[in-house]
């Protein structure tokens, strides 16, 4: 094929390719590879192990139990290694023939075959190993793919990363784009602002459970073998209400440290950057990443207004992009924090294709507001009518949790609201967090309409739409025949036949008339 | 039948499922029946009396509806329809639910037969978007055929605009 590559267009001071017209020799990743790979095995091995320290240590038996388990730790260390060294010799990567191939496997071999055309971005991540070595490893992420990328290579030289997109931009397919992208247009995310973002990251409500279960675990370790300690654990276990309650605050304190610290540690020196057909984003503090996601993918925009953002007008902003759902949810944040006001132009710069005015949706009608307040209200009552008879003498006061239910059904019922405007689709709704999604009526997956018993007799119906696996929306209670003038304006066929969807759009639903 | 859900100004679907599909739905109600009338056997050792009696009519009473009167409603408001572009599907007794999924959108299709449908000659339509699936349960294996392989067609060529 392309033999008149010029050989030397990976930069100065590099040898020669090997094979110029194929592109990269076949090769092993560079020796710090064992040592990623390594820990990568020690990863893997970390539950038995962790079993087998924890059997040896708390197990009881003879002997000393802390010379055991260090021995089994040596050799747990002793047994990753060998299985780097041996994962190592036995993979090779090369290009060629227009495809990167990745040859691993020591007792199956496993030869994965990717054409270049369909490589959609090399993407880098250093982690402190990485760095270490002054290596990178690589993801090449491909069109239609999974939840993982296909071809990973855990350590390779930074020469061998610009051979690799050198290869890719030469072959034109949909990675190629600009072959030194200049960007666009750049955010930048400050120090004040990481800060910001990390303090109302508000993952407590998932790491809750699992600190939870952090005392239960030592009780059930301690009480065994050392049984003083066993003894001062029991009176950390608060024995009234008062200690109960510093209890569950020392609790949520540190559940906010640690989704803090987590923050910072994804989020630290976030950077994205917009070039002609793609996003750039680099971040983390200690492995650092670099993604890549094709605008053509990207089938949302999702604002997310947190709970303890919310009351700050702050915002984080995410994407649905297709083929990228199962990845973490930091892999999807296009700008971990925006001041409110600052999502509109920030979209504008750099994803225009979806950007959007945030504010000014339909809401649902006044006479939804008793349908969105009553449930979790109901719910609270029922839940503090539960703790009344439970707790003996805590006779009325769980009642008042009916309260924060209605408080939360009302703002739920304030939140709501839809517009479709030129093609685009918005959508508010509330969860714990205000979300709005905005996305072009043309990337629905599909939409709908639900109307159940009672809505029908007061003629209320929901909206429904999926933009992609992870984020489906819905608008409840809206009058029904605004709900089915909007299921009306989302079907597509006008789009199918390559007419301007704006128009029947603006007609359609635009003008809905509020009831 | 009047129509169910929300006023559209698209036409509603107008194919039904096979006729059999209410036999399907029976037996499998009344596989819930037993188990719910199991379980009120079971408290009934535990607590015994006149509770236990009321406990007996409730099941009774739940499994009769289960058995008799949904699948019949399921089946009459179940209606779907694969046009050019789409394919429109509206369901639901309590509540109605009315989805469209664009021809685009479709990336697969297949059809499933469990044991019971295998016995009743009836199979299932699944098509996947990128969101999920979807499904239109219970037509006579020739006509989910038929349908798979129009579906199929039809995403092939959307994709090809």
């Amino acid at each position: 094929m392309s033999s008149d590559d010029p050989p030397g267009d990976a930069g100065p001071g590099e040898p020669p390719l090997s094979s110029p017209v194929t592109g990269i020799a076949p090769r092993r990743l560079h020796p710090a590879g064992i040592a990623v790979l390594a820990l990568g095995s020690l990863r893997e091995l970390a539950l038995p192990l962790g079993v087998a320290l924890a059997a040896t240590i708390f197990g009881g038996g003879s002997g000393q139990p802390m010379l055991r388990a260090i021995v089994y730790a040596a050799i747990g260390a002793a047994v990753a290694a060998l299985a780097g060294y041996i994962r190592w010799t036995t993979t090779r990567w090369s290009v060629g023939e227009g495809r990167i191939r990745l040859r691993t496997g020591v007792l199956s071999e496993k030869e994965t075959d990717v054409p270049l055309g369909r490589v959609q971005a090399i993407d880098t991540v250093h982690g402190p190993l990485q760095r270490l070595f002054g290596v990178q490893g690589v993801q090449v992420q491909t069109a239609g793919g999974g939840r993982e990328s296909e071809i990973t290579l855990p350590a390779i030289r930074p020469a061998d990363v610009e051979l690799l997109r050198a290869a890719v931009r030469r072959q034109g397919g949909p990675g190629a784009a600009a072959a030194a992208p200049a960007a666009l247009a750049e955010r930048r995310l400050g120090r004040r602002r990481l800060l910001v973002a990390a303090l109302t990251a508000g993952q407590v409500g998932v790491l809750l459970p699992l600190l939870a279960v952090v005392p239960q675990l030592s009780e059930e370790l301690w009480g065994n073998d050392l049984e003083s300690a066993g003894r001062e654990g029991m009176r950390l276990v608060p024995e009234s209400a008062p200690e109960w309650i510093l209890a569950g605050l020392a609790l949520l304190v540190l559940a906010w440290l640690v989704s803090t610290a987590g923050s910072v540690l994804a989020f630290a020196g976030f950077t994205i950057a917009r070039d002609e057909d793609r996003l750039r984003v680099r971040r983390g503090l200690l492995a650092r990443r670099e993604a890549t996601v094709p605008v053509a993918r990207v089938q949302a925009v999702r604002v997310v207004e947190g709970l303890l953002r919310r009351p700050f007008g702050l915002a984080t902003v995410h994407v649905e992009v297709a083929g990228y759902a199962k990845e973490a949810a930091a892999a999807q944040t296009l700008f971990p924090l925006l001041r409110r006001a600052e999502v509109e132009p920030f979209l504008a710069a750099l994803l225009p294709e979806l950007a959007d005015v945030i504010d000014g949706l339909e809401g649902a009608p006044r006479r939804s507001l008793r349908r969105y307040v009553l449930p979790p209200a109901a719910l609270l009552l029922a839940l503090g009518a539960g703790a009344c008879l439970a707790v003996p003498g805590a006779a009325p006061w769980p009642l008042l949790a009916v309260l924060p239910g209605a408080a939360y059904g009302a703002s739920c019922w304030g939140a709501a609201g839809w517009r479709i405007e030129d093609g685009r689709l918005a959508v508010r709704f509330r969860r714990m967090a205000r979300i709005t999604v905005l996305a072009p009526a043309a990337r629905l997956q599909e939409h709908g309409v639900r109307q159940t018993v009672l809505q029908r007799r007061a003629r209320l119906a929901d909206v429904e739409v999926r933009v992609g696996a992870g984020t489906a929306a819905a608008v409840r209670h809206l009058d029904a025949s605004v709900a089915g003038r909007v299921f009306d304006a989302l079907r597509r066929e006008d789009v199918v036949f390559g007419l301007p969807p704006s128009e029947p759009h603006r007609q359609s639903a635009r003008t809905a008339p509020r009831r | 039948m009047v129509t169910a859900g929300p006023p559209t100004s698209t036409p509603e679907p107008s194919r039904t499922l096979a006729p059999a599909a209410r036999v399907l739905w029976r037996i499998e109600g009344l596989g819930s029946a037993v188990v719910a009338l199991i379980a009120v056997g079971f408290l009934q050792g535990l607590v015994g009396g006149t509770w236990a009696l009321a406990g007996w009519a409730a099941a009774l009473l739940v499994g009769a509806v289960a058995v008799v009167v949904v699948p019949e409603l399921r089946w009459r408001r179940w209606r779907w329809e694969v046009r050019e572009h789409e394919i429109d599907i509206r369901h639901g007794t309590l509540a109605v639910t009315r989805t469209l999924v664009p021809m685009l959108r479709v990336q697969h299709v297949d059809t499933t037969r469990g044991i019971l449908q295998q016995w009743l000659g009836l199979a299932t339509v699944v098509f996947h978007t990128a969101a999920g699936a979807n499904e239109i349960p219970a037509l006579t294996v020739a006509e989910a055929g038929h349908v798979r392989d129009r579906i199929a067609e039809l995403a092939r060529t959307a994709d090809e605009l």
